[in-house]
């Protein structure tokens, strides 16, 4: 009894209500919650391997796992996979919004720019959230503090607007003069640089509208040209991630690394076909045929033969079930490596560069000067003014694309001489605007594909049409054999927020569905 | 505190009192029979008398008192005559003739049953001197002692009496009554107050230790199933001394649990250490699977909340009291030793087709990569015999295999010794035991081995003061509790779903032998090689405990005391959670720490109860208790993980390439104040009344404190109407209310914390769970009504109870939409209703010399309903199981979970839907029932024929859903015998496109069956209701003549569990299998542990 006694004061049991472990508000410095969402937006993982990375054809598998994305069909978690961006992002948003109001309640004008770094990142989140899935919420999204608990889903035209505008209100309040942010994965605090992706983000929004709304996409494109977008690919977006933090690893090379993954998973013929019609000098870094058999293909620490002369893709749409669907019935098909038990069915195949693309603790490009100056091309080929030519900026952006591959790994390293013979074999094609377009967004697909950005290479596809895609017709897919056009709302929905969930459904024509169309990319 | 001088000035109001037993008396005679003056004393006392025929004085009696003691009353009119009396215990007054106390008396008689048939057998020792003897087959006995000694006579299935010899009953008839409750058994309530049945307003259970021990289960919570009216318990199908969820009287909440734990008057921690989720785990057992069932005496349950009032919001779910055995004061010391040997042996529930064999798309592996395509798909060709290839590399007939469940499990054994040692003197009694438990599991690797030590003692310091101290020291270690539910690490996802031609003997031995590399032998790499699992695993757990609690009791007299009670229960729990070098699912094969943790969990109780007894009136009598608790519950944890063990097999966090550890700590605080206050108006109506103040740590500020009361009568009817069968009838009501405080603390404001880093920037964080800054506790309101009927001399006895009770202002942690920012709320809303009725009829239908029979009949009825979850919400999403297609879910008008699935989309004319693909569209996300039985209950019949007995239990449960994902898997890989029709032809669904014309899209059976599945989810949610015969046990108790010198009892018994099911409506699985005991995800099933089937020995020796 002498415990009670002792303790029954109010501040003792506030105290005894306290968590020792954790930080309150007034203690907390917001710049880490800034880190903490840069890291989660990048590091996909998975979720675009299963789905985005197959179905646009650059990489392949016969692996179960990613028949999602390689052949359309439903399998493993796929529910969980198409509402991993949702409830990823979200937690992203809600990070950068609880970072803004922990500044506002601190000092606004010394977080002046960690302020407007967090409305560029929200905008950042919420078009990979709203290209992903369409309509969702986004002007009472992250509001459960004030009282939000069923937040309206807006629609993707008013999001967009919404984007653009915030997008131009927080480039205008970042201030270099002004404290930087102590915890920026991007670009270590550097607020010039924020600027020129804020202008390089609102092209890439402005330029996702050309086929329902042109008019305001120029608008905006020629005003994202005019502020400033990426410069160089110093400017790159890129999130180092770290080998030593199993929870901050890169995701991607984690996942690859798994056995059945790193056996079964090659870039796709589609792309390697591509880049040797081209003599494109990106086919001697990114690819390595495995040493023969199947051990040996299992053996992460044997590196491959990265001879541009070798490297073969692997068809979409086949399995290692044995029948009419299994690779070996593929037409072209090379043969294993290895002998009877040891038969690497997929042996003669190229793999993504282990050294390179599996590295635990690589980059995650999250927008680049190649993408910015292909888009810039594409508007000066619409006739946009986009602050030079369309072949201008197609060879900064093509050797943009070409450089960035140094930045995923210094082995990488492709020589400007070699750069300038592939820009001179493969000019930009102005004899017709379709053929300049799809010169451009074939580029870009290359571009994000080669540095593993599937889901953007997904959006941009979606966009442009560019490049034509096969898609795979295997038994049993879900699309009519058709390539996804977007991702199925996060499962929960229906039940934590139904009533939202079920009006923008119902403005979703042919529902929620992987073959539906998000309101931007009209079927024309 | 103000409880404290309230508590003070009590104590002074009643300790200045005088002494309140009925012990005076008012006696007005002239020229009285003796007799006739005794029974006079006997209305108006405590006392009673006893006297041989005849053996009273003659004289008679003069007398003239007014409220005077009645002992020198006694002692006065026995003056003058040759008749003393003794006291034989504290109220039992002897009379016989004096002066010949000193020579030996030949004591000779005959022990009769209450229907006064000569009981063979029966002991009669004298106490404190070990001599005893046996009655014969007449009941007679015959035996030499002193006047003054204490003769006890036993029986077994009596109740033992003990009688004083003097001179004058050197002759005497001894009828035994048999051991049923009567409405004056003292019954233990909350707070370890002991109650006369009768008084008790509302209702309990009581069952006893020996019930746990013969027929054992590694979690003694099990034991109780189907045995408990309104108790439905249900565990996990884990391995040894898995969790158990016990629901009492329904989901009274939306997060309702188990009931409280009270171990000898202190409550325990009961906390799950790990349960298993859909995404897989491990379950690592409860606090109640701690407790070594041969300590345990008795286990009393409260139900209702008039019964667990004074334990406030834990008892929020009812109470489980459990009373350890103790030593008895002045009996030789007695030796016991018990020990029980078990098997376990799995079950194969599975109705699974065997006409088409391992494959896909209608063809047979035709390569070593075609055969690991497919392990898990039996989507091949009709079986036929012909060697076909195998994962393995080897050739095997292409014939069924149906008995890989058989083969993979092993029967397992379970051995558990108990020794224990008890005994007294006139001042102290103890009782000290050690067990050890070794339990294999079904599966190979896997097992649990528990030490318990128990010392209970008792020691009366003087006639005031007396102290008890329990200690229980608790070890228990466990190398590989297997992973359930998802396919990683989990050997039974791999046996159950193997293809139905696949021996599971090919998956031998798991591992490349060269490298130590899983095997490959299905197209999915998170579902792991049984065998690798098996001889790769490390997952090692273990947990040392210390329970104890000290109770010192000041009596000021027979009736007033004051009691301080200090309990402490500590665990520290280890675990060692490897991916083990090789598992193919890892980074490089090289393994990872899932985790490297301690864990220590504490809880402090201490509380001071004053307890007195005062005759407010001649036939008014108040019982009264207060008194104050203190709590304070305190986790801390640390935990290390990581990927990739550099040096194979080394698993040390420092030999990782990548690591992350966590921390954390929770710590609660309650305060109370409680009384009891209990007027007993002639043995005829009683009525107590209840009151508890709660302060709670975990809740803000100026929410903290409520206030709540009950009341609860009885009304012992059968006193005024005296109908002739009816032995003894009471009516009883209570009305309650209960207050609670969050499950979690740290809830009312939002925490940041910084816990990693990316190249060493810091990366913040915060809770994803909404703070809430304005919760108040929730409330429950009960009412219960009920009456109990002993008819036959208590031969036949009748309950019944109506509950009905109503939960407010729930504070839950609801899911909401991530869009809000938070995927969680604390949120105060919710409204539960619960209503129900549980009967109990007991009754010896046979009673004879040789051959007895007792049946036990047990029903509840429950209905449960969620009136609201909060303003707006329809829907709280709780759990879900692997295929992800459907989960169970809070859902406002329905009870509580219901299992929310895709039916069927329909037309205007009902008329299925079918896709473009061939395949049913999905409809509407439904709720398709309740995962609660709402009818539960068993029957236990036991028969007694001479030194044998026999009994057996069967116990039901009807009215529950079950959301399987076996089921869904069967569709999946084509083993449900549904996926028959159409595997050659394909399969045209019948129904309407979705312009209303008939379907003609013919689908292949391996595109069909799984997209049926995976669309129309409500094809897994299946009745899980069932008639199971739970148990069969013979038991023989030797004669206490066998080998006299060195036994005094040796009993055998032979047990079996869970040896059939009677009925069930699932075909492929168990239809009690579950993963996890949270509510959240009551009736998920999915790749537990088989049922398993237990055969056991149980022997137990008691020595001289």
């Amino acid at each position: 009894m002498i415990f009670c006694i002792l303790s029954c004061s109010k501040s003792q049991l506030d105290k005894a209500n306290t968590d020792p472990t954790k930080a309150n508000g007034a203690d907390f410095d917001p710049n880490g919650l800034l880190a903490s969402a840069q890291i989660n937006y990048a590091n996909t993982g998975y979720y675009q391997l299963v789905y985005h990375s197959t179905m646009m054809q650059v990489l392949a598998s016969t692996y179960y796992y990613y028949n999602n994305g390689d052949k359309y069909i439903n399998v493993a978690n796929f529910t969980d996979y198409q509402g991993a961006i949702f409830t990823q992002s979200y937690g992203e948003t809600s990070a950068i919004r609880q970072m803004q109001t922990l500044c506002r309640q601190r000092d606004s004008t010394r977080y002046n720019n960690l302020i407007g770094i967090g409305d560029i990142m929200f905008v950042l989140i919420m078009q990979r959230i709203t290209d992903m899935y369409g309509d969702c919420p986004y002007s009472q999204a992250d509001m459960a503090q004030q009282g939000v608990k069923y937040p309206a889903y807006d629609r993707q035209q008013d999001i967009y607007n919404r984007m653009l505008i915030d997008l131009d209100y927080a480039v205008t309040r970042l201030d270099p003069s002004q404290p930087k942010p102590s915890a920026d994965l991007f670009y270590n605090g550097d607020i010039i640089k924020w600027k020129k992706l804020a202008y390089s983000l609102m092209l890439r929004i402005a330029m996702r509208l050309t086929k329902v709304d042109p008019a305001t996409a120029q608008i905006w494109a020629e005003k994202a040209a005019a502020g400033g977008t990426f410069a160089g690919i110093s400017d790159n977006a890129i999130v180092q991630t770290d080998a030593s933090n199993s929870k901050s690893q890169n995701a991607i090379s984690v996942a690859l690394r798994t056995l059945t993954d790193y056996e079964q998973v090659r870039w796709s013929k589609t792309l390697i076909d591509f880049l040797r019609k081209t003599h494109d000098p990106r086919l001697s870094v990114i690819g390595e045929i495995p040493s023969s058999g199947l051990k040996n293909n299992g053996n992460e620490s044997l590196s491959g033969n990265p001879d541009s002369s070798l490297q073969r893709g692997m068809p979409n749409g086949y399995d290692l079930l044995g029948g009419a669907t299994d690779i070996s019935k593929s037409p072209g098909y090379p043969g294993g490596t290895g002998t009877g038990a040891d038969l690497a069915p997929l042996g003669k195949y190229s793999r993504p560069r282990t050294s390179i693309y599996l590295k635990l603790g690589g980059p995650i490009f999250i927008l680049t000067y190649a993408e910015t100056e292909l888009l810039l091309a594409e508007a000066a080929v619409r006739g946009w003014n986009a602050g030079g030519s369309a072949q201008e900026h197609y060879v900064n952006g093509v050797t943009g694309a070409l450089q960035s591959l140094n930045q995923q790994d210094s082995q990488t390293f492709i020589s400007q001489n070699d750069i300038n013979n592939y820009l001179n074999a493969n000019p930009l094609d102005m004899s017709s605007q379709n053929n300049a377009l799809q010169m451009i967004n074939t580029q870009y697909w290359v571009a994000t594909g080669t540095n593993f950005n599937f889901i953007e290479n997904w959006f941009n596809w979606r966009r442009s049409g560019y490049p034509l895609l096969t898609p795979v017709i295997y038994p049993g897919n879900v699309t009519n054999g058709t390539i996804p056009r977007r991702m199925i709302y996060l499962s929960t929905e229906i039940l934590t927020n139904p009533d939202n969930y079920k009006a923008a459904v119902a403005r979703l024509p042919g529902g929620d569905a992987l073959t539906s169309r998000v309101w931007w990319d009209i079927d024309k | 505190m103000k409880l404290i001088c309230t508590l003070i000035i009590v104590i002074i109001l009643f300790s200045s009192g005088r002494v309140f037993a009925q012990t005076k008396v008012s006696l007005n005679y002239k020229n009285a029979r003796f007799e006739q003056v005794l029974t006079d004393i006997e209305k108006q006392t405590v006392y009673r008398f006893i006297y041989r025929s005849g053996g009273l004085p003659s004289q008679p009696v003069n007398i003239h008192v007014r409220n005077e003691e009645a002992l020198p009353v006694l002692r006065n009119i026995l003056k003058g005559t040759s008749y003393a009396y003794y006291m034989v215990s504290s109220t039992l007054i002897a009379i016989s003739s004096a002066g010949d106390s000193t020579r030996k008396v030949q004591l000779q008689g005959i022990i009769t049953d209450e229907n006064n048939e000569p009981l063979q057998g029966a002991s009669i020792n004298i106490k404190n001197t070990g001599k005893g003897i046996e009655s014969d087959a007449r009941g007679r006995f015959s035996i030499t002692c002193s006047p003054d000694e204490v003769i006890r006579i036993s029986s077994i299935g009596f109740v033992p009496q003990e009688i004083t010899v003097n001179s004058t009953n050197a002759d005497i008839n001894i009828q035994l009554q048999p051991e049923i409750k009567g409405l004056d058994e003292v019954i233990v309530t909350a707070l370890n107050i002991k109650k006369a049945d009768r008084k008790v307003g509302y209702s309990i259970s009581t069952i006893s230790g020996g019930e746990f021990t013969k027929a054992r289960e590694s979690n003694m919570a099990m034991s109780l199933e189907g045995r408990i009216a309104g108790l439905n318990v249900s565990g996990v199908n884990g391995g040894p001394a898995s969790s158990a969820r016990l629901l009492l009287r329904g989901a009274t909440s939306m997060n309702a649990g188990s009931p409280l734990i009270v171990l000898n008057g202190i409550p325990i921690d009961n906390s799950q250490r790990g349960v298993a989720t859909e995404y897989g785990g491990a379950d690592y057992g409860d606090g109640l699977a701690n407790i070594n069932p041969d300590d345990i005496d008795a286990i009393t349950v409260l139900k209702g909340s008039a019964a667990s009032a004074l334990y406030g919001a834990r008892a929020a779910n009812g109470v489980i009291l459990i009373t350890t055995k103790t030593g008895k004061k002045n009996v030789n010391a007695l030796v016991e030793y018990n020990v029980n040997l078990s098997y376990d042996h799995a079950i194969n529930s599975t109705d699974f087709q065997y006409e088409y064999g391992q494959g896909s798309q209608n063809m047979r592996p035709q390569t070593v990569a075609g055969a690991i395509a497919s392990g898990l798909l039996s989507w091949g060709e009709r079986l036929d015999g012909a060697q076909t290839i195998q994962f393995d590399r080897n050739y095997y007939p292409y014939s069924a295999v149906k008995n890989n469940i058989e083969m993979f499990y092993r029967n397992a054994p379970a051995l558990t010794n108990t020794i224990s040692i008890s005994g007294g003197n006139n001042k102290t009694t103890f009782r000290a035991s050690a067990s050890n438990v070794y339990d294999e599991s079904i599966v190979p690797n896997n097992y649990m081995d528990r030490k318990t030590f128990n010392l209970n003692t008792s020691y009366n310091i003087n006639n005031h003061l007396e102290l008890n101290f329990n200690g229980n020291y608790i070890y228990e270690k466990a190398e590989n509790r297997s992973y359930l539910s998802d396919g990683p690490m989990n050997v039974n996802y791999g046996i159950s779903f193997l293809a139905t031609s696949a021996r599971q003997s090919s998956l031998k031995p798991g591992y490349d032998p060269g490298t130590g590399d899983e095997s490959q032998w299905n197209s999915n790499v998170y579902i792991s090689n049984p065998y690798f699992v098996v001889n790769k695993q490390v997952n090692n757990s273990s947990r040392s405990r210390f329970i104890t609690s000290t109770v010192l009791k000041y009596k000021f007299s027979d009736n007033v005391y004051l009691q301080g009670r200090l309990g402490y229960d500590i665990s520290t729990d280890g675990l060692l959670n490897v991916l083990p070098t090789g598992t193919a699912f890892t980074a490089n094969q090289q393994g990872g720490l899932n985790a490297l943790s301690k864990a220590q969990t504490s809880e402090l109780n201490s509380d001071l109860l004053f307890s007195a007894r005062k005759s407010l009136l001649q036939k008014l009598i108040l019982d009264f208790s207060a008194g104050g608790n203190f709590r304070k519950r305190q986790y801390n944890s640390s935990s290390t993980s990581g990927n990739q063990f550099i040096i194979p097999y080394l698993y040390t966090p420092s030999n990782l390439v990548s690591t992350e550890s966590t921390y954390s700590v929770s710590e609660i605080i309650n305060q109370s104040a409680y009384y009891s206050a209990d007027f007993d108006f002639n043995h005829l109506v009683n009525l107590t009344a209840t009151g508890r103040y709660d302060v709670f740590s975990t809740l803000p500020a100026n929410n903290r404190g409520i206030f709540v009361p009950g009341i609860s009568g009885s009304f012992l009817f059968s006193d005024l109407i005296h109908l002739p069968a009816l032995s003894s009838g009471k009516f009883r009501a209570s009305y309650a209310k209960t207050s609670g405080e969050p499950v979690q603390p740290y809830t009312t404001q939002l925490y940041f914390t910084s816990n990693n880093t990316v190249n060493g920037v810091p990366l913040g964080s915060f809770s994803a769970e909404l703070p809430n800054y304005n919760l108040k506790p929730f409330t429950l309101t009960e009412f219960e009504t009920g009456l109990n009927l002993n008819f036959f001399k208590d031969r036949l006895v009748f309950d019944i109870t109506y509950f009905n009770r109503i939960t407010h202002n729930e504070i839950t942690q609801a899911q909401q939409s991530i869009a809000t920012g938070f995927t969680s709320a604390y949120v105060n809303v919710g409204k539960t209703k619960n209503t129900g009725v549980e009967f109990l009829l007991s009754g010896i239908p046979v009673q004879t010399k040789n051959f007895a029979w007792k049946a036990d009949i047990n029903f509840s009825q429950i209905h449960n309903i969620l009136l609201s979850i909060d303003g707006s919400s329809q829907y709280l999403l709780t759990g879900r199981y692997r295929p992800l297609n459907a989960n169970t879910a809070l859902v406002a008008g329905k009870s509580i979970t219901q299992i929310m699935a895709y039916d069927y989309k329909k037309d205007a004319s009902g008329n299925i839907v079918i896709g473009s693909d061939g395949v049913p569209e999905r409809g509407d996300l439904k709720a398709m029932g309740g995962t609660l039985p709402t009818h539960y209950g068993g029957i236990t019949n036991t028969f007694r024929y001479k030194r044998f007995d026999l009994s057996f239990l069967i116990d039901y449960k009807f009215g529950n859903k079950v959301l399987s994902g076996t089921e869904d898997y069967s569709y999946l890989y084509g083993l449900n015998k549904a996926t028959l029709p159409g595997r050659e032809t394909g399969i045209v669904a019948k129904g309407v496109n979705e312009s209303g014309q008939p379907n003609t899209v013919s689908v292949p059976a391996y595109n069909y069956y799984p997209a049926l599945a995976t669309n129309i989810s409500a094809l897994s949610v299946l009745d899980g209701g069932f008639i199971k015969f739970r148990q069969l046990r013979l038991g023989y108790t030797f004669s206490p003549l066998f080998m006299p010198r060195i036994f005094q009892s040796v009993a055998v018994d032979i047990v079996g569990r869970n040896l059939f099911t009677i009925l069930k409506f699932t075909k492929n699985i168990d239809p009690e299998s579950e993963f996890s005991p949270d509510l959240t995800y009551a009736g998920i099933e999915g790749e537990s542990l088989p049922a398993t089937r237990t055969l056991g020995l149980n022997i137990n020796l008691k020595f001289k």
